[in-house]
């Protein structure tokens, strides 16, 4: 193709700090990189179709692009949310050297090729939280019955554990937070969630985001139109990708800091740990869940044995070769 | 005079039909026999359609009263009430084509004749109506084999399986529309040009 | 100017035309649509004219995912909900007993029952965010006594349509979430920045029904029996607002005590609808066939605009129609306070031809930046924004309140009276915008204080 303009769908709206605004950072690097005969037209959240819907429309190809959250398919394709983030999964570096250097990359396209989708790695950044609570989570105990709104597998992995899960929308969370009808939910990580003010109504931060230590995005592209691009025009959307990567880690560790401190020290919100009785007990649970699905689906047991078996190979690696987390605490004794 | 011959006051039923049992209006496109059989089939349809509006509220009701009152969250049957609020509206369209309750801005329209108002009719439905309808249906069958192919469900936690269900109900509903418009375009040709017969 | 936005300028032309023929304005829409995408196929094709993003028939076939998405949109679940709670009310004679009562009391009082809808448009405003439903409600409720009581048809559909139309500012608001959402501002401050905007509106409605009653007697005539109001009618008030009064309770409660989100409140309203029918012995089978086909009816002619709408603003978009509009507002020789004043102009204008979720789709991510850069208060920016897409339901000739009043009302009110009937509220909520334009604090106040 001599010139390309395409619509670039987001799923997120690109006002959201880290999380979507790196994809019209991508969008130009494309345009100056090809000296402006590339142009990747965002469309926010709605405008064309709903972040949710982009999969579809993309595969069909109603719209050129993506730049969405894989994991919205799941639906339709077990094995997306892997690539979106995992529960007990990789952190953003090892998404990063799972996507690049073991094959995740590949394996991606190949899965996604029968959908008409050319997708490539193009985002990621930092853990979630584990939820805004209205009290803070104590015991195993407390989880049955626990009120909360959380989307996706980790949803599915509370569920087993005993809690009420709901998928309430977006829309209603905030007022259902704040006059009880859910006793906590999962959102985002700290700058999203400070963002959309949550620590108005509930004042209990939960942390670490073990149903997802990592969150990426992908540039879906329509394969037919990806077909139609020169070697050149192919080289730009994967190296600004790229480059998209690296940008939406830095961007994203730079800001969450900053943030959580602003939150305790400021707002009066309380950072919980989630205590280890818990964590194992979501771990064992998340542990069957996935066997669950990757009994049933060929992909998702492929794609999730890839990803723990790169997990363990790297984890003696990043146990003893970084500083273990929370050492600097308990060496100023606090 | 052009004016066609429409039921008067007295003859409405006290729910809105005429004698019978077909929406009555001031002011009428003359019937048909393939018209009326057209609007009777589509008359059935939204008037079963209709209670599914207690269900939802049954849905509603159902869903607070486990919540609240027994802490049990289903999202399932959170699912469950999109399913009865699109199935309501998306089958209502048709049915308030041939009820002719689609609001029109009639300031102007309402002092030409019949017979101006029955081409503008003719011309709406060939020209806007009927084309925007096929367009849709034809373009909502490869998206709803596509969710059939992939045996999509629901993306939550213990969400509904089999979304095609819900998705083909585009379809249904769209070849309902083209089936109320085909009725009333009918209704403009017999007015015009006696064809067909007005019954 | 590029060829494509003379395209859209022709789009734009061809829908105003074309509303005024009669035809169903919700076909109208999505004809139009597939209309320019047949001719701006063939203007690519044949004469190479660049269409922007309009260059495939796929192009629309997006229509189908957008249709989808509404039929996923858990909080529009609160209009067929709403407009049955209406229905069911009208039919249990409760709302009959409700505002004969208030006719009695009122009989001494110039423009009572316009008042009385106002108060009550304002408490439904508080319940629901959904425009229809509110509107429909209270034409059914009040427009037959204000015919009765032979109050200008002018007035009693401007003050019905109006106060239908609070709902979509005062909080719980899905404009507000949505602009939340796509701003990814806090929900609660725009919630509690709405507060008093929609309340001032609401005091602004009053003293304009006062005034006019005052002035012009003919619009709302005092009752012929000008009889002294004794303490039976205002017994009888008392007595006749207590169900409706419960049946709010219940809605507004079950939101403020936690039990259900806004959303299944309209559920519980409907539900309590039905009880109270059934308590006054009105209800049976064949009430409950009518009010339900009466529903369908009513949220059927309301989800065709919405389908119709989403097309237009579709094909409006692909031809280049956001970038066209946000051409305006780029590069103006405006003093900071003229920006401001210019992007609301763009949308009060912008709001007699699309409504209010296309415009805040076009323009809010546009400018927000450009108005945070200039050091205003973005959710003080965003509260006014929403007053002014507020007026769009108004303003002819594509006010979605006008449409839905005119969907219900008896066959005496035409579309006429009710163009005519919103100028001077229309005039008010021009009152209103510069108020908020003038005096941050109205927005800013409510949320420090809360949080
Ligand atoms: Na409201
Ligand atoms: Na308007």
């Amino acid at each position: 193709a001599d010139r390309v303009r395409w619509q670039m769908a987001m799923s997120f709206p690109s006002t959201l700090k880290a999380l979507a605004d790196t994809a019209p950072w991508v969008a130009e690097q494309i345009h100056t990189m090809s000296g402006g005969t590339m142009t990747l037209q965002v469309f926010e959240p709605g405008t064309l179709v709903k972040g949710t819907e982009v999969f579809d429309a993309v595969s069909q190809g109603k719209i050129d692009s993506g730049y969405v959250w894989a994991g919205y398919e799941f639906g339709k394709l077990p094995v997306s949310p892997l690539f979106g983030g995992q529960p007990f999964g990789l952190t953003p570096w090892q998404m990063s050297a799972f996507m690049l250097e073991k094959g995740g990359q590949e394996m991606m396209e190949e899965i996604y090729a029968p959908h008409n989708i050319m997708p490539i790695f193009c985002g990621v950044v930092s853990a979630e939280a584990a939820g805004w609570f209205s009290f803070p989570l104590e015991g195993l105990d407390e989880v049955d019955g626990l009120r909360i709104r959380f989307a996706g597998m980790g949803g599915q992995v509370l569920q087993k554990m005993g809690a009420e899960v709901t998928v309430l929308p977006a829309s209603e969370l905030f007022e259902a937070l704040e006059k009880g009808v859910i006793d906590a939910t999962e959102f985002s990580m700290p700058t999203v969630d400070e963002q959309l003010g949550f620590y108005k109504v509930v004042k209990y931060y939960h942390l670490p985001g073990w149903h997802q230590q990592s969150t990426s995005q992908y540039l879906y592209v329509n394969l037919d139109k990806w077909n139609g691009l020169d070697e050149t025009q192919q080289g730009i959307l994967r190296t600004a990708c790229t480059a998209g990567v690296a940008k939406s880690m830095a961007r994203a560790e730079g800001l969450q800091g900053a943030v959580l401190n602003k939150f305790t020290d400021e707002l009066g919100v309380e950072a919980v740990t989630l205590p280890d009785e818990i964590l194992r007990e979501l771990k064992i649970t998340t542990d069957e869940v996935m066997a669950e699905y990757s009994e049933k689906d060929a992909d998702f047991a492929r794609v999730w044995e890839a990803m723990t078996a790169f997990q363990d190979e790297n984890r003696q690696w990043a146990e003893k070769g970084y500083l273990p987390a929370g050492w600097m605490s308990r060496v100023d004794g606090e | 005079m052009d004016e066609t011959p429409a039921y008067s006051e007295s003859a409405f039923n006290d729910d809105g039909t005429g004698p019978d049992g077909l929406p009555a209006e001031h002011r009428m496109l003359p019937r048909t026999r393939i018209s009326n059989a057209i609007d009777r089939f589509i008359m059935r349809i939204g008037n079963a359609a209709s209670w599914i509006w207690v269900v939802l509220i049954a849905g509603i009701f159902t869903n607070v009263t486990m919540r609240y009152v027994f802490g049990r969250a289903t999202v399932w049957l959170e699912e469950l009430q999109l399913y009865f609020y699109a199935i309501g509206f998306i089958i209502g369209l048709s049915y308030a084509i041939t009820w002719n309750r689609h609001v029109r801005v009639d300031a102007l329209a309402d002092r030409w004749s019949a017979r101006t108002r029955a081409w503008i009719e003719l011309l709406g439905m060939v020209f806007l109506l009927l084309p925007f309808a096929i367009a849709i249906t034809t373009e909502a069958v490869p998206y709803l084999m596509t969710s059939i192919q992939l045996n999509e469900a629901s993306s939550s936690p213990g969400g509904l399986p089999y979304t095609w269900i819900l998705k083909s109900f585009i379809v249904w509903g769209f070849v309902l529309i083209i089936l109320a418009a085909l009725s009333r375009l009918l209704r403009c040709t017999a007015l015009l040009f006696d064809r067909p017969r007005p019954l | 100017m590029f060829e494509y936005e003379i395209i859209v300028i022709c789009l734009l032309l061809t829908f105003m035309g074309l509303i005024f023929t009669g035809f169903p304005l919700a076909w109208v829409l999505g004809g139009v649509s597939f209309m320019y995408l047949t001719v701006s196929l063939v203007l690519l094709n044949v004469f190479n004219i660049d269409t922007y993003f309009l260059d495939d028939w796929n192009d629309f076939a997006i229509i189908v995912d957008r249709i989808w998405a509404q039929m996923q949109n858990w909080v529009l679940v609160a209009l067929p909900m709403f407009i049955f709670m209406g229905l069911m009310l009208d039919r249990s004679g409760v709302a009959d007993k409700l505002m004969a009562n208030f006719t009695k009391l009122f009989r001494g009082l110039r423009g009572g029952l316009a008042l009385t809808v106002i108060v009550i448009g304002v408490l439904l405003a508080a319940s629901t965010g959904i425009v229809g439903a509110s509107v429909v409600l209270l034409s059914m409720l009040a427009l037959p006594p204000m015919m009765e009581a032979r109050y200008s048809k002018t007035l009693a559909a401007g003050v019905v349509a109006s106060s239908g139309t609070l709902g979509i500012l005062i909080p719980p608001s899905i404009m507000l979430v949505i602009m939340a959402d796509q701003l990814s501002l806090p929900v609660g401050d725009l919630f509690m920045g709405a507060v008093f905007p929609g309340l001032i509106l609401g005091v602004l409605y009053v003293s304009y029904v006062v005034i006019a009653a005052m002035v012009r007697p003919d619009m709302a005539p005092a009752p012929e029996r000008a009889e002294e109001v004794t303490w039976w009618d205002v017994l009888g008030v008392v007595w006749s607002i207590v169900p409706p009064l419960l049946l709010i309770l219940a809605v507004l409660g079950s939101i403020f005590a936690g039990i259900a989100t806004p959303t299944e409140a309209s559920g519980i309203g409907a539900l309590g609808a039905t009880v109270l029918a059934a308590a006054n012995r009105r209800l049976n089978l064949e009430v409950l066939r009518r009010v339900c086909r009466e529903t369908m009816l009513t949220t059927s002619f309301i989800f065709g605009i919405f389908l119709g709408a989403t097309a237009f603003a579709l094909v409006m978009r692909s031809l280049g129609g956001d970038e066209f509009i946000g051409g305006l507002l780029e590069g103006l020789p405006f003093p900071p306070w003229g920006v401001v004043a210019f992007i609301l102009f763009i949308a009060f204008v912008a709001g007699f031809f699309l409504d209010w979720l296309e415009i805040s789709l076009i323009i809010l991510p546009l400018v927000a930046p450009v108005v945070e850069g200039l050091g205003f208060d973005l959710v003080w920016f965003t509260v006014l924004f929403a007053t002014t897409l507020q007026t769009s339901f108004l303003t002819p000739p594509v006010g979605f309140s006008l449409f839905y009043l005119k969907g219900v009302a008896p066959p005496g009110i035409t579309i006429g009276h009710i163009y005519k009937g919103v100028v001077p509220f229309v005039l008010l909520q021009i009152t209103g915008i510069i108020l908020v334009f003038e005096f941050e604090d109205l927005v800013l106040w409510l949320p420090e204080q809360m949080y």
